[in-house]
């Protein structure tokens, strides 16, 4: 390996630090399917993630703020916006889902952060 | 930083379906999981005991946790549903292959008995069904005295809507009175998709009404004591631990082969 390789490929770590909390939080997060040739397009992902939340917290919960900010809807990922308050509401809702149009599905969790641009 | 454990995988004939589990769990991050075998008497008719299918049997090449490269470590346990209090047995020579044992009691009277005097390392609570009794501070106290952990698991939340209102009332009810402390929260899942991640676990561990730090501590260190005190019951205290060792007794069978029964017997004389 060449010392520029070594340098292209610096360490995927940084250091931030907040003066004051931040305002959302955000979560990388992968849909999993029983069926995996199952299509969810975005509007379907946002519109089941609002029943989880009304599922779990009732209308509380459904009047949450959550943001679908990039979806890729080959592998079901999304990256969600959420206001921090919300995000245990939010990621409980997530994981307690265990059915999408009647079949088993899970939400994983991959990334949790308070920085959009680590996710 | 301790590593994560799901001390309940549900136990089913079918080995691919069991075998994903594993790997699910594998590449979840849980480096140690235990196979659950349920145990339920019923009052007219003797049954057996389950007995543990070898794990190597069971799975074949276990499959490498996700961030430590090291194979899972999966245990056996069994869990005795009480709904007598002759239903466990103590030191029951069926109990012995297995690493943890559990017991769900079904009454008030036999959850005294079960964090008291039992020598278990699991108490369940059911989340099947509403509580017909509450927690009462001195059981468990007493249990947590012993060392003994109370187990909430979540998957049959995920699977129904009411189950799911019974898991969070069972679970806040006994977190009022155990403060946080000994308590574990695994999956009992049965299918792969059940499972779900530590931190996800941890997180679901805060609607149960644990603080940040104990519902960490939930999956992961709590579940290490739960570990430590299953090796303790099988020696003096964890002091002493006695095997039989196989060279001595093919030696003595060599003994009793040949002709020289007369020393080999010194209680006869």
């Amino acid at each position: 390996m060449s010392p520029n390789d070594t340098k292209a490929e610096s360490s995927g770590y940084q250091r931030v630090v907040l003066k004051n909390a931040s305002p959302h939080h955000y979560l990388k997060v992968r849909l999993l399917l029983e069926d995996e040739t199952c299509r969810v397009s975005s509007v379907e992902l946002k519109s089941f993630i609002i029943t989880c939340l009304k599922g779990l917290h009732g209308e509380v919960g459904a009047a949450l703020d959550v943001g679908v900010l990039k979806y890729e809807e080959e592998t079901l990922t999304a990256l969600l916006r959420v206001q921090s308050r919300g995000l245990v509401k939010l990621w409980s809702s997530l994981t307690l889902q265990g059915s999408y149009q009647n079949q088993a599905c899970a939400f994983r969790v991959l990334q949790v952060s308070h920085q959009r641009n680590l996710c | 930083m301790s590593v994560f454990m799901d001390l309940n995988l549900l136990f089913c004939a079918d080995r691919k379906r069991l075998q994903s589990l594993v790997e699910t769990a594998a590449n979840l991050g849980f480096s140690t999981v235990a196979i659950n075998y349920v145990f339920e008497p019923k009052a007219k008719k003797k049954q057996e005991v389950p007995s543990p299918v070898p794990i190597s049997e069971l799975i074949g090449q276990l499959p490498v946790v996700q961030g430590r490269s090291r194979p899972i470590r999966v245990l056996n346990r069994l869990t005795v549903v009480m709904s007598e209090a002759n239903h466990f047995r103590p030191n029951a020579t069926e109990y012995r292959p297995f690493d943890l044992l559990a017991v769900q009691p079904t009454t008030e009277k036999l959850f005294h008995a079960a964090c008291l005097l039992c020598d278990v390392d699991i108490v369940c609570i059911s989340v099947m069904e509403k509580l017909p009794f509450i927690f009462k501070r001195a059981p468990v106290n007493g249990a947590i005295d012993r060392g003994v952990v109370f187990e909430v698991s979540y998957a049959a939340a995920i699977r129904d809507s009411t189950m799911r209102r019974y898991t969070i009332a069972n679970a806040v009810s006994l977190m009022e009175s155990c403060k946080g402390k000994n308590v574990i929260i695994s999956s009992a899942a049965e299918k792969a998709l059940e499972i779900r991640g530590p931190y996800d676990i941890t997180n679901l561990g805060l609607l149960f009404g644990l603080s940040l730090a104990d519902s960490k501590e939930a999956v992961s260190s709590t579940c290490r004591a739960v570990l430590l005190h299953a090796e303790t019951r099988k020696t003096a205290s964890g002091i002493i631990y006695t095997m039989k060792k196989q060279q001595q007794q093919e030696e003595e069978q060599d003994a009793a082969g040949c002709d020289a029964p007369a020393a080999k017997r010194p209680k006869q004389t």
